[in-house]
């Protein structure tokens, strides 16, 4: 701690802080504008400029850190004086044009001026003129507003890690811009709108569409990912405006991803359903709740009637609440007495608790937003934590930043391969083998914690299995040279602290269960704790799903069993969740789903599910109602009932709470207050540990034939998140359409142009999409993602039963 | 050229002839002079391997107002020729050399010696004597001598031995290099580096360019003197892309130290490895200031950062750094090799050893100077520069390029040292030296140093981007003869704001031409603004377009330059200007060869 004095107070701070910053902390009011906590000290605006008691020169308060017995003076007439030039300055070149400027109103330069601003200038002169931005999707600029404070320069490379734009120029003629003066080209997070201090930057779509005091502010989740970003939307007579992060809130403290930031519009897509809808002769027709769920309750009696409880199945969703879903689970065990539930989890987050099951004994792996920082090593298996995580994903960056050695192991350039200390480029799907030879070279070596190791179960197994693994073999399977694998297996192993990270996402189809047991294993065997191994759950109520039940216990049917298999199960309740598409082998689900005698869809739109039902339910979406999301760190987080809900719809735990009256059930539930109450009686309480090694092997994911030679993988881009955002328009302005990622010399093998269609074709089917010639994927892989519900692209997809990762093997050619 | 007949080349036992190569004389045709001697020597039968050794390519060696130089040393005794072209070669071959008889109307003359009499050489004193492409020729004259003598010594005795001389950074501020290394060889972190500015980006200014095109391995040597000193392995030399010859001499220099094995691995067994690395930037002045530099050689914007972290602790990569001049790296060879006392004994209490300034602008002898600390302005501009051109009244000096200040004539017995000047108002800077006088006008200066200095504002801070373009409008419209009462005052009180409040040194001394010359030419601006007069008559618009009767010569140049027909003029007339006419183009005021129209 330091003891220093601003204007003759006492103040004691920790070391290396600001004087900017010790004022601020103890209600001291510096005027600045290029500061920002994230960022490193900059001192461009010198607004905050101070005497120190000894130095002749003034100092930024913002980039001066502090000494013992410092004494500092914030008001002295000397200062007073040339703040208000620098500000008189800044003001004689800013355009006037206060009226026709969104930032009106939470303008700092606005305030600034009324603050501490001269009355009137004295000086008269030139201002910019440029032409403005207005080109960009999402984001605008106009730079004759600029005040060149470099925020916006400073959260794109030094926080965002994307350095789309810079300062080009000199002098007066500096300025803001995209490298060449182009258009911008970047990751459209709208970080950098919401650094800007004046109206250079904005939100396209909110362009002249209200004036900031009109503006209510809402804060809510986000309803992307499972980061659980605290979001502050603006309203304007109860339609949201805008979004924005706000320093200081929530997880992300005020940083937000473009899904975040920009995609929240969805709720306003032309395709919500207003009312519930029977389908009579293959049409669908309006009806009234009451006649909908009087008819839902009468078939589901029937049906259970004729075939059992057992022939009812249900689907949740990890797009819902907490509430939703366990209420669905309740209306199917105690309404329905049946225990045929599951979600999309199924593909992905439940080979995660499996996993952690399996190899820790818990019930739930401790996820930690902070988990990357201060890690010697962090070491990613084929995940795009950037694309699917990506506010989680700044911290990965910063990590490096401060020294982490980041090894990425991953088949296609990411953004997180592009920061990484080491990028592994690894083929699709080895990231088992890739583990294994980790553990043998623990073992060969000794680098790893035999006092604490030896005796959990399944050691002697283990060092057997990876006997297969040594580098030589391995370097085959992944591509990877010996001498690297050897050099990253030793930092891994030999470094003070660790982290592994992966995604297992119910569209990514290079990681399976054996990927995460793998992990598990070589965490145990260094001695860490469950915690070194950071597995996430997917969106934003993915984890939530879970907890309330969500899954099938006591003998029930699993996603699989009932929708891969015609038959297995009569009736049908999908709430919130679209596996026509979303679903792998997704021709297979639509043929077990045709042959269902009965099928209700609840859901906010029309979806390719929804067309093959009996009954349609209008479901209220995020922001419509009240609820809880749980985000991946296991954080229950209230989501906020902030806009009127669509139409007629109704929150999905309301519909069913009500059609189990309907059905004549005897349940005490009238209000959320009491789902919630049972909810946490329900939760299962977490027991202790229980270490055990799970070994697994590789399985030559595929050596395939000559028919389809090239390797598929599945996965995320950073603007989208499941099939939801394409429903938003601003997202969609950046990516709208489809696209299958192929290299220059697969393209050229193929005869395959950018831009040009072709035909993808698996043992499956066959899809039509756009093909992007690009070497982020290298030779003899493809990537597809997974978004764009048209594209079909799990037409040509597989289940994978064994704890392998279902990579798809396809082939490419020209469409004409 | 069929060969001529061989006259008696006998008595020829000794001839070396040196041609001034530096980026000057080239441009003078000294490569064309060089060519010709060789043909002409060559005609004589004078055998090619003497012709080799004849011909050194020597550095700068200052008067650049009379290249191409060539010294004639025959049988040992020299001649030092003026202003020469391939024309003359012959003659001088035929007369001087073959003859023994020197062509005396092309001898330098007495201002040459002057020029050289009040000099104290340590930096220039080899450049232009020995190759700098040849580093046999440097060590000949003890070369790397110096860097044999530290390596017994402990780096901490290096660094009290340089502190001892009290050499102080040549790059401007003028920080004491031996405390700067200390503070560095203290600091946490490694690897460490040392990194030579060679940036210069002062307006006329040559200093560092001569000392590494002349001697490139006194710089080189310096740094690894510095480097053993601090503890850095690796050197940068960072320079400007416009000094390709002095960038081809230091990678000639580097390769062959390599070579010789005075960088590299283990030098001289020793056990101390260091290499050194040129970096060559893009011309921008701010590059020059360290921070900026620094992040330019991380391949970022060159914009400066807040100190501190000062660079000795934090620089380069985020490691400890020191940045020096070239000419400070140039002068610790010889402070080794002669030691700290030496070094001391020259220059005043605080301000030690010896500057080089590029005297310029409107002085006879412009060119390269090299002088002892406290040297009074007067023997400056007088002694060594010869005075004014054209024996013009003497006005003022401006020191230390666009940061510095104009030193008035009343000051002119002021000694040149760090302190003197920075109580002037003005600044040591790194040598620039512009001469001003009668036909100067002061405002117009001031406008043109600001021009400069707001054209390479990085951008970054308020004051600077912003506030010197509102100066440089108010200078603007002055010399356009728009001032405005309270323009002085404006000017004044911005110029302190700016001062105060910038975040690096460009903006910090960025008004200084403005202030210092208001404070010495208030007059000058009045002038103008009230009077509408600008009494240099250099600002076009202020000129008044009148013939003066008294320093009319009558000769009629204005009335045949007038594309306007408004000068009346006849024989034994003096010419007189019609206004409802003139269209002020400035015609015939460049035509007058007697400054006659005001
Ligand atoms: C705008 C600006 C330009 C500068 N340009 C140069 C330069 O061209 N060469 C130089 O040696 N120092 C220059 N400096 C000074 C350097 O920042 C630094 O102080 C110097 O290189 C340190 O070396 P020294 O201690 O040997 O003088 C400049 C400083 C400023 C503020
Ligand atoms: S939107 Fe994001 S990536 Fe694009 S310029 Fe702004 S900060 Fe950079
Ligand atoms: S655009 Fe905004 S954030 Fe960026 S430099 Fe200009 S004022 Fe600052
Ligand atoms: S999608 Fe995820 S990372 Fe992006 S804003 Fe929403 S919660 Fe945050
Ligand atoms: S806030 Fe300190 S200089 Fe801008």
């Amino acid at each position: 701690m330091v003891n220093i004095k601003i204007n003759d107070k006492h103040i004691t701070v920790k070391e290396g802080t600001t004087i900017l910053e010790a004022a601020l902390q103890n209600k001291i009011d510096i005027p600045h504008l290029c500061y920002d906590k994230r960022l490193v000290p900059y001192g461009s605006c010198r607004l905050c400029i101070v005497e120190v008691e000894g130095q002749a020169k003034l100092l930024a308060a913002c980039s001066t850190p502090v000494t013992p017995g410092m004494s500092v003076r914030t008001e002295t007439p000397k200062l007073l004086k040339a703040r208000k030039t620098v500000l008189e300055l800044l003001l004689v070149h800013h355009p006037l044009d206060c009226p026709v400027c969104d930032k009106a109103g939470e303008c700092k330069l606005q305030d600034l001026a009324f603050k501490y601003g001269p009355a009137e200038s004295r000086f008269k002169a030139k201002r910019k003129h440029e032409p403005a931005d207005t080109g960009s999707p999402l984001v605008e600029r106009d730079s004759n507003r600029c005040v060149l404070c470099g925020k916006c320069v400073r959260v794109c490379g030094e926080l965002q890690g994307v350095g789309a734009i810079n300062i080009i120029g000199r002098g007066f003629e500096s300025k803001i811009s995209p490298a060449f003066d182009e258009k911008l080209n970047c990751e459209f997070c709208g970080q950098c709108i919401d650094a800007c201090p004046v109206g250079a930057l904005g939100r396209r779509h909110f362009r002249h569409s209200a004036r900031a005091w009109f503006l209510e502010p809402r804060d809510n989740v986000c309803p992307y990912c499972s980061v659980g970003c605290t979001v502050t939307y603006d309203l304007r007579e109860g339609k949201i405006m805008r979004a924005r992060g706000v320093e200081g809130k929530g997880i992300n403290n005020g940083n937000l991803c473009s899904k975040g930031r920009f995609g929240f519009d969805y709720i306003y897509s032309e395709k919500r359903l207003a009312s519930p809808l029977i389908k009579k002769n293959g049409e669908f027709r309006r009806v009234s709740w009451e006649e909908a769920l009087k008819h839902i309750a009468g078939r589901i009696q029937a049906i259970k009637h004729a075939h059992g409880a057992d022939s009812i199945g249900a689907i949740g969703s990890p797009r819902c609440t907490v509430e939703d879903n366990f209420m669905l689970q309740k209306f199917m065990k105690s309404v329905n007495s049946s225990n045929n539930i599951d979600s999309s989890a199924r593909f992905g987050y439940a080979k995660i608790q499996e996993a952690v099951q399996m190899s820790f004994g818990l019930n739930r792996l401790p996820i930690n937003h902070e988990s990357p920082l201060g890690k010697d090593v962090i070491l990613v298996v084929e995940s795009d934590i950037a694309s699917t995580h990506p506010v989680w994903g700044l911290n990965f960056l910063k990590a490096k930043k401060e020294g982490s050695n980041l090894v990425v192991a991953d088949t296609r350039e990411t953004k997180l391969t592009r920061h990484s200390s080491r990028w592994l480029r690894v083929k699709p799907g080895t990231g088992v083998a890739l583990l294994n030879c980790i553990i043998k070279i623990a073992l060969d070596e000794g680098l790893y914690d035999k006092a604490k190791t030896q005796k959990i179960e399944g050691f002697s197994f283990l060092s057997e299995t990876v006997n297969d693994y040594p580098p030589s073999a391995v370097s085959r399977i992944t591509g990877i040279s010996e001498d690297i694998l050897v050099k990253t297996a030793r930092e891994f192993l030999t470094a003070k602290s660790r982290l592994i990270t992966l995604t297992i996402g119910a569209s990514e189809n290079t990681k399976g269960l054996d990927t995460a047991l793998a992990a598990a294993n070589l965490v145990i065997l260094t001695g860490e704790n469950p915690s070194s191994l950071q597995m996430p759950a997917e969106f934003c109520n993915t984890f939530g799903l879970w907890e309330a039940g969500v899954k099938p216990e006591l003998g029930g049917k699993n996603a699989v069993s009932m929708l891969y298999k015609p038959g297995a199960v009569k009736a049908l309740f999908v709430m919130g969740e679209n596996p026509v598409i979303t679903f792998p082998d997704s021709k297979t689900v639509e043929e077990a789903l045709r042959s269902l005698d009965f099928l209700v869809v609840q859901d906010i739109m029309m979806t390719h599910t929804a067309k093959l039902a009996n009954v349609v339910l209008p479901a209220s979406c995020w922001s419509e109602k009240e609820g809880t999301f749980i985000n991946a760190g296991g954080i229950p987080q209230q989501v906020n009932h902030i806009v009127n809900s669509f139409g007629n719809s109704l929150a999905d735990w309301q519909i069913l709470k009500n059609l189990s009256k309907v059905m004549g059930a005897e349940i005490a539930i009238d209000d959320i207050k009491k789902l919630r109450e049972e909810f946490k009686n329900n939760k299962s309480v977490e027991q202790p540990a229980k270490l055990t090694f799970n070994p697994v092997t590789y399985t030559a994911v595929g050596e395939y034939d000559t028919e389809f030679p090239l390797k598929m993988i599945t996965g995320n881009l950073m603007q989208h998140s499941g099939a939801l955002s394409c429903m938003s328009k601003g997202l969609g302005s950046v990516i709208a359409d489809a696209f299958i990622q192929v290299n220059p010399a697969d393209a050229q093998r193929y005869k395959i142009r950018d831009n040009g269609f072709v035909e993808l074709s698996s043992i499956k089917g066959s899809v039509m999409m756009k093909a992007q010639v690009s070497d982020e994927v290298p030779e003899g892989t493809v990537f597809a993602p997974v978004h764009f519900s048209h594209a079909r692209i799990n037409h040509l997809t597989s289940l994978s039963e064994t704890g392998s990762p279902p990579i798809c093997a396809v082939k490419i050619k020209a469409a004409n | 050229m069929p060969a001529k007949k061989p006259t008696k080349t006998s008595g020829i036992k000794d001839l070396v002839i040196r041609v001034c190569v530096g980026t000057g004389g080239l441009a003078a045709g000294s490569q064309e002079v060089i060519d010709e001697f060789g043909r002409q020597l060559k005609s004589y039968g004078i055998k090619a391997d003497i012709l080799k050794k004849c011909v050194n390519k020597t550095g700068c060696r200052g008067f650049c107002a009379k290249d191409v130089l060539v010294d004639v040393i025959l049988n040992g005794k020299s001649e030092t020729y003026q202003l020469i072209t391939p024309e003359n070669v012959a003659r001088i071959v035929e007369e001087h050399i073959l003859k023994g008889e020197p062509v005396k109307e092309w001898l330098v003359g007495p201002e040459y010696h002057a020029f050289h009499d009040k000099q104290t050489k340590i930096l220039l004193k080899e450049c232009g004597h020995i190759d700098p492409e040849d580093i046999n020729a440097y060590i000949n004259i003890g070369g790397y001598e110096a860097v044999r003598k530290i390596f017994p010594l402990e780096t901490f005795e290096v660094i009290e031995e340089v502190r001892a001389s009290g050499l102080r950074g040549r790059g401007g501020a003028g920080f004491l290099t031996g405390l700067k290394w200390d503070l560095c060889s203290k600091a946490e972190g490694k690897p460490k580096y040392i990194i030579c500015n060679a940036d210069e980006g002062d307006p006329g200014a040559f200093m560092d360019r001569s000392v590494i095109e002349g001697n490139p391995h006194s710089v080189i040597e310096g740094m690894i003197i510095g480097g053993y000193a601090i503890g850095a392995n690796y050197g940068y030399v960072y320079i400007r892309a416009e000094y390709p010859l002095a960038i081809h001499r230091l990678k000639i220099a580097i390769a062959d130290a390599r070579k010789k094995g005075f960088i590299g691995k283990n030098i001289l067994k020793s056990g101390f490895d260091f290499d050194i690395k040129i970096k060559e930037g893009a011309g921008a002045f701010i590059c020059g200031e360290e921070t900026a530099l620094i992040a330019s050689i991380e391949g970022k914007r060159g914009m400066p950062k807040a100190k501190p972290p000062f660079p000795a602790y934090k620089g380069l990569w985020g490691k400890p750094t020191v940045i020096n001049n070239v000419e400070t790296l140039a002068n610790l060879p010889s402070i080794i090799t002669k030691g700290a006392k030496w070094f001391a004994s020259i220059g005043t209490e605080k301000s030690k050893g010896t500057k080089v300034f590029a005297l310029t602008g409107k002085i006879k002898n412009t060119g390269l100077i090299e002088v002892p600390m406290g040297i009074s302005l007067k023997e400056i501009i007088y002694d060594i520069g010869g005075g004014c051109e054209r024996n013009r009244k003497f006005k003022a000096v401006q020191t230390g390029g666009p940061s510095g200040g104009c030193i008035p004539a009343s000051h002119i017995d002021m000694p040149v040292d760090y302190e003197s000047l920075m109580g002037a108002g003005s600044m040591m800077g790194s040598g620039g030296m512009v001469v001003m006088d009668d036909t100067t006008c002061m405002v117009d200066m001031a406008k043109f140093f600001l021009t400069f200095t707001q054209n390479e504002s990085c951008g970054k801070c308020t004051p600077c981007r912003i506030g010197t373009k509102r100066m440089l409008e108010i200078l603007t419209r002055i010399t356009e003869g728009k001032g405005k009462e309270g323009d002085i005052e404006l000017l004044l009180e911005l110029g302190n704001d700016i001062k105060l409040s910038s975040l690096c040194g460009l903006g910090m001394s960025a008004p200084n031409p403005v202030l210092s010359t208001i404070k010495f030419f208030r007059d000058e601006y009045e002038a103008h603004i009230k009077e509408g007069v600008c009494p240099a008559t250099v600002c076009k618009a202020l000129r008044r377009y009148t013939v003066s009767a008294e320093l009319c010569k009558m000769c009629g140049k204005c009335f045949k330059a007038c594309p306007s027909a408004a000068v009346t003029w006849e024989k034994k007339q003096p010419a007189v200007i019609d206004k409802t006419k003139c269209i002020k183009c400035g015609a015939c005021y460049e035509a007058c060869p007697f400054s006659a129209i005001l």
